[in-house]
């Protein structure tokens, strides 16, 4: 056949050549495309979606995302006895988009429901603003966030809701955000701190709990487009905020409303320019009970500088207001150090005593002036106290004596006791910016040094840290670390945080401690301390009067304990640089165990401390007036005697018609009540003597003379000669209705610190 | 008329008969079912796709989610119909058309760049028709011609590939023709796959094994050189292609936004993916990603192993397709399918390659997935020459 030609051979195998390659070819495309190709872009998803998955991961979500911060409730700030100090509650502010609002304007598909003179008006008259402040924001059409009013109340964001729903407006809006409130505005201000605009801590526990209080903010994760709105489907997720932890103080509200009563009324009498300070400790842990500090400010408007002092210089230009705002804030009892003068007397004695240096029987004379190293120091009482005993020295104050045990413990051993009792460092309490005092080097600590220091002068100390040490002193030897801070709670009420209460070292031994104790119950009872008396209670105490280097400028203070047997209390109040324009003998004796006293008066009952009298002043204890209108005379009298008061008629009647004043009212016991036996009861009312300077008795006659009854209070010992008015609670000149009671609080005013 | 030669006569009829009968039946023989089921496995779960990469800017644009899903929908219907007609039609019937295509195809080519005749968009003219209702890349059909027309001429050449006069230089003169009436538009991509094409043909129609070496050689020195060359600041054009694909991040939000913004897409899909149609960086936020970029939202939605697997469908196609070639009845049917699944592969290759970084960017489209109507109905069309070549594939030698 024709195919077999050798012709169509040739030509056939070299179609069959070509086929073969055709094929060939064919097959290793197939591979490389079918196989190798696709091995290739597998691996290189892989390198993407899985190797580089997190890296590409957190991009996306950072892109696509937007999130919303939900603040955490700060913690709240409780006293003692479970009182809010500082509390948060919502409030939101209130924003406008101008650009959303000037689309929805513009949409003519959908109208909008309202006009901009409409909204302006509506919201001005909600958030209280102007409507141009408005209009003004609403022009700026290029922004989407317009703060129209920041943190206000829920009733009035209420208000703004209800006005969005109703005419829905798209492009208002409300941040819920909170705002910090201090029920107590002006207590404890510079304890509590207060927080800043970005609801930071600045101040005080605010500040030194920052972490524990601010809680962690919750999230709102939501999903966009890269046009910034919301992604078609849902997609968000909510991180729930957790809430700050609740903190409980050691401070005490009631404590503190009473020292910072007192510390008002001393700093009214007596101007200091420097301000004063005033802790009060429990002197078995450490507990901080009250803490004050003058000036003082409100914590709701921590800006505005109310303090007369203050306002004063500001007005003369001396300092500019945030200098004065920077000064009210500072807290006088751990910010700033003074020199505490004879206070300290009370470190210089447990040193002493501790070493055996001195012990009860030692006696030590004052010429009134002593020389150490070739200088003299004389003695606040020029012509000396002559010999005396080492608890007389201490009622005294004397200067000399104490140089005499200061030296007698030598420079060594002197020092080590102020390391000893935490004074080269600070007192580690829980508040931020405490100062560390001033002392000189160990090596460079002279004779010369060593006698003044001890009697408190040359080194500076903060009020805080001085006050530990003496605790230490007189509560068996013991130094707490002091703080503010007992326990914290999360918001369900797990304790995370509990102050731990144990003693940082034993300084003094618990005799050493006990005789401390008696030497300083004795300058209350009988020394500089007189003036520091507590009615029914037994308290130990030490002024002190420190001068201010050369410049005659002084510190006054007084630290006082009770009981002063068994001490729980302790308070240590100074004032720097007192007015010496007051007729008062300028010394912490004077002008502030005064204070120190009526404070004392008011907290030890309420912490529970009973009080127990002596018989002398059982007598003055206040005692509810019988009614003996209607009784004969005999009956009236005897009721009346009966009860300790005594008794003058007026009028010849048979039976008792009225009587002054009338029963059932509380005047003090060994009072005079007037009856009247038919006569008429004068209705004149009574003008209130002037007091101020007399002898309790003399005053006693003018008030029984104007018809109206005396009460004492403050140093109790009413029969030295030297114990005279030192203030009354009524002005002289008012006028009252016979039979009131007039307070009055004497005062010893010949002790010299 | 002897009685042998009679004989003869009538045992030559028979022949012809037998053979033509042969024909009839060998064309009558079924497509090939897994290649068919590959083929609309891919065309839904593109579809599906398209869908899923497509509502929010159909939302956003148009208002109305299944906009593009809708069109592309219609056009795979017609597609499908298309290609199974194609697939009915003898495919020697294609020889007769081949050189008309090739003309028309040149025609069409050169009409688009006449100014004021082709449509424009995005500073490159690719378009005929109606701008809106209907319109289509004479590339396309280009593409189609050059598959049949390089098929057909080289079925019929055998050895004579071998001859660089015969074998390459006519191939060599279209392809260049082609090439420079699309740089005109200009359409780069189209250009390489349209060239890859056809010098993939001309390898496996027998061209000589030291010229695809040679090739093969070149082409990568000259991307080589190319990449080289721009990196040491000598060619500027390109530039920032080439410093995007090396780091995208050196200028994430205008030259390489859109590869960060696939990058991003790829790997925040993970293994398992975000779940399909629950992507998010087709928010606004991938550009192209219902055309070019479609195969970013495949990754992110369905992670490394839905994306492998529609990746390993598009392998088996391949794979199938081959087979389709090398079991085929003649060498134009083998020319047909080579030419049809190279383009196919090409494209699907440097489709994945670009979004993944793996190439620079140029702006080549996932067949089956990319949204575009005629591009989908051309694709399901050579689908069909592939269909219609299986028909005759011969049975099996009994014995």
């Amino acid at each position: 056949m024709a195919f077999m030609t050798p012709q169509h051979n040739r030509k056939d195998e070299s179609v069959r050549r070509a086929n073969r390659v055709i094929q060939r070819r064919t097959l290793i495309l197939m591979l490389i495309m079918g196989v190798a190709m696709f091995v290739v872009l597998f691996f290189k998803l892989f390198s993407l979606q899985i190797v580089r998955h997190e890296e590409l991961q957190s991009l996306a979500v950072s892109q696509q995302t937007r999130s919303t911060v939900v603040t955490a409730s700060r913690g709240t700030i409780y006293d003692a006895s479970g009182n809010i100090l500082a509390i948060s509650s919502t409030a939101e502010t209130v924003f406008l988009s101008p650009l959303e609002l000037d689309a929805q304007l513009k949409d003519t598909e959908k109208p909008a429901k309202w006009t901009k003179t409409q909204l302006a008006e509506t919201l001005a008259e909600i958030l209280d603003i102007s409507e141009e402040s408005i209009y003004k924001k609403m022009e700026r059409t290029y922004s989407e966030y317009e703060v129209l009013a920041f943190r206000v109340e829920e009733d009035i964001a209420d208000k703004v809701r209800e006005f969005i729903n109703e005419y829905s407006v798209h492009g208002i809006y409300l941040a819920t955000d909170a705002k910090r409130y201090y029920p107590y505005s002006d207590l404890a201000p510079h304890v509590i701190g207060f927080v800043g605009t970005d609801y930071t801590g600045l101040y005080g526990i605010e500040a030194e709990y920052e972490t524990r209080l601010q809680g962690e903010s919750g999230l709102v994760v939501t999903a966009k487009d890269a046009a910034e709105n919301d992604m078609l489907f849902e997609y968000s997720q909510y991180f729930a905020p957790e809430h700050g932890e609740n903190l409980e103080l050691t401070l005490d509200a009631t404590v503190q409303y009473y020292l910072q009563k007192g510390i008002e009324e001393m700093c009214d009498a007596f101007s200091p320019a420097n301000g004063a300070a005033g802790v009060v400790l429990n002197v078995n842990s450490g507990a901080i009970l009250g803490m004050a500090s003058y000036p003082n400010y409100d914590l709701n408007d921590f800006s505005v500088v109310t303090d007369q002092t203050l306002l004063e210089q500001i007005e003369r230009e001396e300092i500019t207001e945030s200098q004065a705002q920077l000064t009210q804030w500072r807290n006088k009892c751990l910010n700033d150090t003074y020199e505490p003068g004879s206070t300290f007397k009370i470190l210089t004695l447990a040193s002493a005593l501790e070493e055996d240096v001195v012990d009860a029987t030692t006696t030590v004379f004052c010429a009134g002036h002593t020389e150490v190293s070739g200088e003299t120091i004389h003695c606040s009482q020029k012509e000396g106290h002559g010999q005396q005993t080492l608890m007389q020295s201490v009622g005294n104050s004397c200067n000399p004596a104490f140089i005499t045990y200061g030296l007698r413990l030598g420079t060594d051993t002197f020092y080590d006791y102020l390391d000893s009792f935490g004074l080269h460092g600070t007192s580690g309490v829980d508040l931020g910016g405490e100062a560390q005092g001033v002392f000189a080097q160990k090596d460079a600590f002279t004779q010369l040094d060593l006698a003044c220091y001890a009697f408190g002068q040359n080194f500076t100390v903060t009020p805080l840290n001085l006050i530990a040490a003496q605790a230490a002193c007189v509560n068996g030897g013991y130094l707490y670390e002091p703080y503010l801070v007992e326990e914290s709670r999360d918001s369900d009420g797990n304790v995370l945080y509990r102050h731990d209460a144990t003693p940082i070292r034993q300084v003094i031994s618990e005799e050493t401690s006990a005789e401390v104790r008696e030497c300083l119950e004795y300058v209350v009872s009988g020394g500089t301390g007189k003036n520091g008396q507590v009615a029914g209670y037994r308290i130990g105490g030490k002024t002190g009067t420190a001068d201010k280097g050369q410049t005659g400028d002084v510190v006054v203070s007084f630290v006082c304990f009770a009981p002063a047997d068994d001490p729980e209390i302790m308070m240590l109040i100074t004032m720097d640089t007192p007015s010496r324009a007051t007729n008062v003998y300028v010394s912490g004796g004077n002008m502030v165990a005064p204070y120190s006293s009526a404070i004392m008066a008011e907290i030890l009952p309420y912490l529970g401390f009973e009080p127990s009298y002596s018989a002398e002043e059982l007598l003055g204890i206040d005692t509810t007036v019988p009614s003996v209108v209607g009784m004969g005379l005999e009956e009236a009298k005897s009721k009346l005697t009966e009860r300790g008061f005594g008794c003058r008629v007026v009028g010849d009647g048979d039976t008792v018609t009225d009587q002054t004043p009338v029963g059932g009212v509380l005047i003090p016991g060994k009072s005079t009540v007037i009856i009247y036996m038919g006569a008429e009861k004068p209705t004149d009312l009574c003008t209130v003597p002037n007091l101020v300077g007399m002898t309790p008795s003399e005053a006693n006659a003018v008030m029984a003379n104007s018809g109206l009854f005396l009460r004492f209070t403050g140093t109790t010992g009413r029969e030295s000669s030297t114990v005279r008015v030192f203030s009354q609670e009524t002005e002289h000149g008012t006028q009252l209705e016979a039979g009131s009671v007039v307070t009055v609080r004497l005062g010893d005013t010949a002790v010299r610190d | 008329m002897t009685r042998e030669e009679h004989h003869a006569r009538k045992a030559q009829e028979q022949h012809k008969k037998d053979m033509a009968r042969k024909h009839y039946l060998a064309g009558k023989g079924s497509m090939d079912i897994p290649f068919l089921l590959l083929a609309l496995l891919l065309t839904g779960i593109g579809l599906m796709m398209l869908f899923s990469a497509s509502f929010p800017s159909a939302y956003y644009e148009t208002g109305s989610a299944g906009y593009y899903f809708k069109r592309q929908a219609v056009f795979a219907a017609a597609g499908i119909v298309a290609m199974l007609v194609v697939g009915r039609f003898n495919y020697q019937r294609w020889r007769g058309a081949a050189k008309i295509l090739m003309v028309l195809a040149i025609f069409l080519l050169l009409l688009v760049i006449i100014p004021g005749v082709g449509i424009t968009k995005n500073n490159a003219t690719r378009w005929l028709g109606v701008d809106g209702v209907l319109t289509f890349q004479p590339s396309e059909i280009a593409k189609l011609a050059v598959i049949v027309y390089f098929a057909d001429s080289i079925s019929k050449k055998k050895e004579r590939m071998r001859d660089l006069r015969e074998g390459v230089l006519p191939y060599g003169v279209w392809l260049a023709v082609i090439a420079v009436l699309m740089l005109l538009e200009p359409h780069l991509s189209g250009t390489i796959l349209i060239v890859g094409t056809g010098a993939i043909m001309m390898a496996v129609g027998g061209m000589p094994a030291w010229l695809i070496g040679a090739g093969i050689g070149g082409v990568a020195a000259a991307a080589w050189g190319f990449v080289a060359l721009v990196d040491a600041g000598i060619i500027s054009y390109g530039a920032s292609r080439i410093n995007m694909w090396h780091d995208p991040w050196l200028d994430s939000s205008d030259d390489g936004y859109q590869m960060v913004q696939s990058l991003i897409a790829i790997g925040s899909g993970g293994l398992l993916g975000t779940g399909l149609g629950k992507g998010r960086q087709k928010f606004l936020y991938l550009p192209e990603e219902s055309n070019d970029f479609i195969f970013s939202t495949v990754c992110e939605e369905l992670g490394l192993i839905g994306a492998s697997l529609i990746l390993l469908v598009f392998a088996l196609m391949l794979l199938r397709g081959f087979w389709i070639a090398l079991h085929a009845r003649d060498r134009f049917g083998t020319l047909l399918v080579v030419g049809v699944m190279s383009h196919l592969g090409l494209q699907v290759f440097l489709n994945v390659a670009v979004v993944t970084g793996l190439v620079p960017a140029t702006g080549i489209s996932l067949p089956f997935f990319s949204y575009g109507g005629t591009a989908l109905l051309l694709q399901l069309v050579e689908i069909g020459l592939v269909l219609s070549v299986s028909r005759q594939i011969p049975a099996k030698r009994e014995g």
